[in-house]
């Protein structure tokens, strides 16, 4: 067992960033941010108050000229100066990701990684960012289109993906020339106050990021904000669509709200089995099970079966998922042969050992008790829940159907590949979707039919890359543009000109 | 030690080359008539652990199973040491050299093997790291050959 060093030796004081200055919040709520492995306080974070914001607001707002004047070439800069930082920086906020959020250390590399794309790309922003021009529409008359920034912007991060999340949006939002108010999750946010760290670092000029620690009120506040043009949102569907999105609406503001999901993996019957398995792992288990990429329902599909060989295909996917998922290591991130870690917090394990009860209730049959804790090294039980799989799930039942969030798969058959796919349209949420097979039929078939937003084709979670949009559609996602590269639309305005000179 | 990451893979395979490279460091030093060769030997080594180090920090990601890409893996079953016994002639250490090498390599092709449906950036570079192996045996051979004449 090789166990990395942990790079947070003591309690930290987490602080607010505004204008280019940390500070201490007034606020005299301050919630522990806890190690989900070890139960230890890695941090004092405030719940900051709705003063606290709106100073924050008018800084980024008083900032917005100066640094919407700033050239994009220049503005880029910054964000090359970033990214060599966060290269430098790599295995430490990867580690600090383990630390804060429980997930392995592969997980919070590959989150990282992910985050320093999104600079990447948006480094692009000179040619990205670019209008269009057309000569001539009468003669001697030309017309053409530019993009400008809006001004500040309002970043609500989740606890899932702490590093990376609000990076699908920041280094957009600013290579475009706005101004940032960020509000990291107050579960996490140790993360976040790293990158606001090494931002500073780059030269990003005070007041264009800018760092507000807390919770419903920092929440409201941005929403109420006149100021604020613009939230971009990673969450639950109830928070997405009933808090953020309306609110958004009334007060007239542009809204990306990346909301939940319950992703169906389908198992056809040429798929290979080895490969589906191992992928299947870490679709339903990866960041333990708390991503809204994760395979929820596993479908194991008949089609072209006769019933005694679709019972025979159903029997050998679940005994070998089963075999699988309990063999999977869990424990500590920070220990490199662990392939699962606990959950972020003591609530979240509550909920779901909730949810397997209700799912017994129900009638479905737990094959594997995750309730069972087996976790390697010395460690509290607390957040750690071993895998779990259901079988003889339907699609109407709450773990058929509701986001679980948890390391919890729920294996259901289809007769064929239409059934199927009627399955997954009749969930309200459409965030992402996988098949495993080799036929090309069925794959054009189900990836042209089927109404989710980001689909795997013998991949298990379909995390889009920088360069692509982050899909999601149904109750998966509220708002017009998605993150990623869309989001430099709409991180921008339009301004369309019509020129004649006399 | 059973690898199941490909954290604790790379993790495993980085100290491999950076250890074998002090080990042809230290021939050089000791056998400064083909210290040149063992020099290029170790700078060989440094180049593959940091090739190794950029495939998997250049590509991992989320989507892939870094978790999951190997299988019932033990260092155990294969002999790697990256040092020599006390007191050991040239020709013997060198001969233990060839021994060595050929156990890393076989090592590199079949983590590459197992990890090829997972991670296939970090397979494709243990199989080109394995592959070069074959080389170095034979300049390995070549140095036998000429201590035995």
């Amino acid at each position: 067992m090789v166990v990395l060093e942990e790079p947070i030796k003591k309690v930290l004081t987490i602080k607010n960033y505004i204008g280019g200055e940390w500070v201490e919040s007034k606020s005299d709520r301050i919630l522990d941010v806890i190690n989900p492995a070890n139960q230890k306080v890695l941090a004092k974070v405030p719940v900051s108050t709705r003063k606290e914001i709106d100073e924050a607001v008018q800084v980024a707002k008083e900032t917005f000229p100066m640094w919407r004047n700033t050239t994009p070439v220049a503005r880029v800069r910054y964000l090359f100066r970033l990214k060599e930082l966060m290269e430098e920086q790599f295995e430490e906020v990867s580690r600090v990701q383990t630390m804060e959020h429980g997930k392995t250390i592969d997980e919070s590399r590959g989150e990282t990684r992910r985050g320093i794309e999104m600079v990447e790309v948006a480094t692009g922003i000179p040619s990205l960012m670019q209008g269009a021009l057309l000569e001539d529409i009468a003669m001697g008359i030309d017309e053409f289109a530019y993009r400008q920034p809006l001004g500040v912007f309002g970043i609500i991060g989740p606890f899932n993906f702490p590093f990376m999340v609000p990076l699908w949006f920041i280094p957009f939002a600013l290579a475009c020339g706005n101004t940032v108010v960020v509000k990291p999750s107050s579960e996490d946010p140790i993360s976040q106050i790293k990158i606001a760290e090494l931002a500073e670092e780059a030269g990003i000029p005070p007041g264009v990021w800018n760092v507000v620690n807390g919770g419903r009120d920092v929440v409201s506040g941005m929403l109420e904000h006149p100021d604020i043009e613009g939230i971009c949102f990673v969450g639950s569907t109830p928070v997405g669509r009933d808090v953020i999105y309306k609110r958004c609406g009334e007060t007239g503001k542009r809204c990306a709200a990346q909301c939940g999901a319950k992703n169906f993996v389908l198992v056809m019957p040429d798929a290979n089995l080895d490969r589906t398995i191992r992928s299947c792992m870490t679709s339903f288990y990866g960041n333990t099970g708390q991503r809204c990429l994760s395979g929820a329902n596993l479908v194991i599909v008949g089609e072209g079966l006769n019933e005694h060989e679709f019972n025979a295909f159903y029997d050998k996917i679940v005994n070998a998922f089963v075999k699988a998922a309990s063999q999977i290591r869990v424990g500590y991130g920070l220990d490199e042969n662990i392939q699962m870690g606990p959950l972020r917090d003591t609530e979240k394990k509550k909920r779901l050992v909730g949810i397997i009860q209700k799912g017994i209730d129900e009638g479905a049959k737990l094959l594997l008790d995750g309730r069972n804790i087996k976790v390697i090294g010395d460690l509290p039980h607390d957040a750690f829940l071993n895998p779990s799989v259901f079988t003889e799930v339907t699609p109407d039942m709450y773990i058929g159907s509701q986001e679980l969030f948890g390391p919890i798969a729920s294996i259901m058959r289809a007769k064929n590949l239409n059934e199927a796919i009627d399955m997954i349209h009749g969930n309200p949420f459409g965030n992402a979707t996988s098949i495993f097979t080799q036929s090309g039929k069925w794959t054009r078939q189900f990836v042209h039919d089927v109404k989710v937003g980001n689909v795997g084709i013998n991949i298990g979670i379909v995390a889009p890359m920088a360069f692509f949009p982050f899909a999601g559609m149904k109750e998966s996602f509220y708002g017009v543009l998605h993150g990623q590269k869309e989001s430099i639309d709409f991180f921008t305005d339009r301004k369309v000109v019509i020129q004649r000179w006399f | 030690m059973e690898l199941i990451t490909a954290s604790a893979a790379i993790s495993y395979i980085t100290t491999v080359e950076e250890n074998s490279a002090k080990l042809y460091e230290n021939l050089a030093q000791k056998h400064p008539e083909d210290g040149e060769t063992f020099l290029s030997l170790a700078k060989e080594n440094r180049r593959n652990k940091k090739s190794i180090e950029f495939a998997y920090h250049g590509v991992i990601s989320d989507k892939l199973e870094a978790c999951f890409c190997f299988d019932n893996f033990d260092t155990d079953n294969y002999s790697i040491r990256t040092e020599l016994p006390k007191g050991i002639n040239y020709p013997d250490a060198l001969k233990k050299l060839v021994d060595i090498e050929e156990e890393i390599q076989k090592f590199f092709l079949d983590a590459a093997k197992q990890s090829k449906s997972l991670v296939p950036d970090v397979s494709w570079i243990f199989e080109r790291v394995g592959k070069k192996r074959a080389k170095r045996v034979a300049t390995l051979e070549s140095l036998l050959d000429k201590v035995a004449k």
